[in-house]
């Protein structure tokens, strides 16, 4: 009785959550020009796309897991960062698909069975250059230098990224980074080159935040993520130069939802947008890096490609130049320390 | 009357004693009246007490876990403590692990993760590489797979697990936590976050609060007292506020108190502030109160407004007829019987910023977060819904107690919503 009755309520919740009819097929994105370049690229050009609908979250597997729970599945494929890809993987609240067709293509491996490729993107530095009239700053040192470049800096209100950043600035080879926050006083030793800018930034929580705060000249550089700095730049026409050294890429995955009413629609969808061409089509919208490598192969070839006219290789933070310099995050140290380091980040920003 | 008759029992016309008539239709009054409230009380045990209960039920329970390795419990119950398992902990572990089919080591390796950062993919690697071991012993074949296997602290952090309930949730949400031998001891320095947030989540709660009542006083008098065709304009001016959007108006205050905001702009044309010592009103703490404030103050205005409205002018003109100054007329008079509103105003106002998230999560940057941000994050990162039920049971408790403290000074009966 008790367990019906807590299904029930349990399916509300996620009805709740979701309020929204039943559709043939629920595609579940973050929104805005992202969700935008997806539609484009995956729902419009697959056979059975108008029967897609689409509907935003915030990121987080707490409504996954309660429709799961509940039994009652009303998002069929979502689109989830990868530390999410594992726990949910773990936790089996996703479904395991067909890999064979992309497995050889992929610039990292892929972080479980679960998922399907999508998009690098990154955590990286900016400026605007008329705030440096002299010496620009070039590199991730730089950002944590505010002797050699007074002002304030923008940074996120949580721990990812963060951390490798201050320990790429303090002398770690970006390869090194992990090995470094394995060990010994590791995490010591970013929070110690963090507080060397403590008293010099400004916390940031949504995307569009870092722009305004340095279009206003509140911040000289700030973090951003670098899609919404290449829309600035590309569609708004704004004047920003980005510091790709020592930026942290964190990748993006598709996952079908254990339980689906859909399955056989959502398995089929989720492999059409990960084919190279998908991923490649989705580059023409915004400027994030797909995961296969021929889908750059493809981009390379089509310049300028950008639905504007321009080249977007230039705003692609996985080019492989860039890729020496970078951080690729590590969702499985997250997914062991991220509540820990969370929380001692959170100590850090109080005190 | 003859006493023959008190004695006997008192008949109805058709013969049934007058009790049992009377009983029986007593009966159906209240089951027609229970059913009549039923969807209500089936509204509330769904949305409201089967919730509770739930929350409850999961700030304590460690079952899951204990499915995955009881006899690897039973055995680690035996263990000293000292230096490493024995053999033969290593060895149903060994067995346990490669047992527990699909997602199920991957959920209880997330809550092992819990106690322990690491365990997570001590387990995944672990569970791969498994395959190579033949024949035991294990110890040392699992210490040479992953030294992590040799390091006594993950093995003391499964002691808090061994038990189906356990208080390491609670523990977690102040701060303390269980040692290797189940005795309580506190957090290391740099992870003591939550009593910090408790205390601030209070102390923001009060302010607004307060700030709130001093604000929304004055506008509840005015709108109480003013003649209806000024105070219909200055309801308006009220509820507007009320009727935008959470979103938007937070947003606008973003942009209007940043430092190169619309505010501290004006403070530097009129010169009344350096250009370089630009206040610091957003992405903290200041923030989260001015934003909230202003957020919530119809919920002040609206109970105090309906109370005074109720307050007979003529006491006032009574008081100072007999000689009282106007402040002391408002002070013995006024005061008092707009006290059920300031009460009402204040428990409301109280109650829905203790668990406020989503201003904070905007305003707050660096120092304005409050409880309600933790328990979000926990809810969807790390998934640990264990210590979201304990953070928000303390919440509930907390709540609970004020209640009852407010009960005790000031009356529940005196709160009053007109």
């Amino acid at each position: 009785m008790i367990k019906t009755i807590k299904l029930a309520f349990l399916g509300l919740i996620s009805l709740a959550f979701v309020g929204s009819a039943y559709a043939d097929m629920t595609f579940v994105s973050w929104g805005g020009a992202y969700t935008a370049s997806q539609q484009k690229a995956y729902i419009d050009t697959w056979s059975k796309g108008s029967g897609v609908t689409v509907e935003n979250y915030n990121g987080g597997l707490g409504e996954i897991k309660a429709q799961v729970e509940a039994n009652n599945v009303t998002w069929d494929v979502v689109d989830v960062l990868p530390d999410q890809a594992i726990t949910g993987c773990d936790e089996g609240l996703f479904l395991k698909v067909d890999q064979s067709h992309f497995i050889d293509d992929m610039v990292v491996k892929p972080v479980s069975e679960c998922i399907s490729p999508q998009i690098f993107w990154s955590y990286v530095a900016f400026y605007d250059p008329a705030a440096f009239p002299g010496k620009k700053p070039k590199t991730i040192k730089d950002f944590f230098d505010v002797k050699k470049f007074p002002g304030k800096r923008g940074i996120h209100t949580w721990a990812n990224a963060l951390i490798e950043m201050a320990l790429v600035a303090d002398g770690v080879k970006p390869s090194k980074v992990y090995d470094v926050m394995s060990s010994d006083g590791g995490i010591d030793r970013a929070f110690k080159k963090l507080d060397t800018i403590k008293d010099h930034v400004v916390f940031w929580s949504a995307g569009s935040k870092p722009l305004e705060l340095v279009s206003s000249g509140e911040v000289v550089m700030s973090l951003a993520y670098n899609g919404r700095i290449g829309a600035a730049i590309l569609q708004e026409g704004k004047n920003f130069e980005y510091i790709w050294d020592g930026q942290v890429l964190e990748q993006e995955y598709l996952v079908v939802v254990k339980g689906t009413k859909n399955e056989a629609e959502a398995r089929e969808f989720v492999k059409h947008a990960s084919t190279a061409e998908s991923l490649a089509l989705q580059a023409k919208y915004i400027p994030y890096g797909p995961m296969r490598s021929s889908s750059i192969d493809i981009i390379k070839k089509g310049e300028p490609y950008f639905n504007t006219g321009v080249d977007v290789l230039p705003h692609m933070p996985n080019t492989p130049k860039r890729l020496r310099r970078s951080v690729i995050a590590d969702p499985f140290w997250w997914a062991d320390n991220g509540a820990e380091v969370s929380e001692r980040f959170g100590v850090w920003k109080g005190n | 009357m003859s006493s023959e008759t008190l004695s006997g029992p008192i008949l109805t016309s058709d013969g049934i004693p007058l009790k049992v008539s009377l009983r029986k239709a007593e009966k159906r009054n209240k089951i027609r009246a229970f059913l009549l409230v039923l969807p209500l009380l089936a509204f509330i045990l769904i949305t409201f007490i089967i919730p509770i209960g739930d929350m409850l039920a999961r700030s304590v329970d460690d079952r899951y876990i204990n499915t995955v390795f009881p006899k690897t419990f039973e055995i680690y119950k035996k263990w000293d403590k000292q230096d490493l398992p024995p053999e033969e902990v290593y060895e149903t572990m060994f067995f346990e692990i490669n047992a527990a089919k699909g997602f199920k080591i991957g959920k209880a390796s997330t809550r092992m993760n819990y106690s322990k950062s690491g365990w997570k993919s001590l387990i995944k690697k672990s569970q791969r590489k498994f395959k190579k071991i033949k024949e035991g012993p294990y110890k040392e074949q699992m210490i040479a797979i992953d030294k992590r296997w040799g390091d006594p602290l993950y093995w003391k952090a499964l002691g808090e697990m061994v038990d189906p309930t356990t208080m390491g949730y609670y523990l977690n949400s102040v701060d303390l936590k269980y040692d290797s031998n189940k005795e309580i001891i506190a957090q290391p320095e740099n992870r003591r976050i939550y009593n910090h947030t408790w205390i601030k989540t209070f102390k923001v709660s009060l302010l607004v609060t307060l700030f709130t009542l001093m604000l929304g006083y004055p506008i509840a008098y005015l709108l109480a007292t003013l003649p209806l065709k000024y105070s219909n304009l200055l309801m308006i001016c009220v509820l507007l506020p009320f009727w935008t959007s959470l979103l938007v108006r937070t947003v606008a205050w973003m942009i209007i108190l940043q430092q190169n905001g619309v505010f501290n702009n004006l403070m530097v044309i009129a010169g009344l502030i350096a250009d370089e010592n630009r206040w610091k009103l957003m992405y903290n703490e200041t923030g989260t109160i001015i934003v909230m404030t202003q957020i919530l103050l119809p919920f002040m205005v609206l109970p105090l407004y309906s109370v005074m409205k109720t307050i007979s002018p003529s006491y006032m003109k009574a008081a100072l007829n007999l000689g009282a100054s106007p402040l002391h007329a408002f002070w013995k008079v006024y005061m008092p019987n707009s006290l059920p509103g300031v009460s009402a105003g204040g428990l409301l106002v109280f109650i829905i910023a203790i668990g406020y998230f989503i201003t904070p999560e905007l305003v707050g940057g660096k120092d304005g977060q409050m409880i309600g941000n933790w328990i979000a994050y926990h809810l969807k990162t790390t998934l640990n819904w264990g210590l979201c039920a304990a953070l928000g049971s303390v919440l509930l408790f907390v709540m609970l107690v004020f209640y009852w403290v407010y009960n005790k000074i000031i009356g529940v009966e005196n709160i009053k919503l007109g």
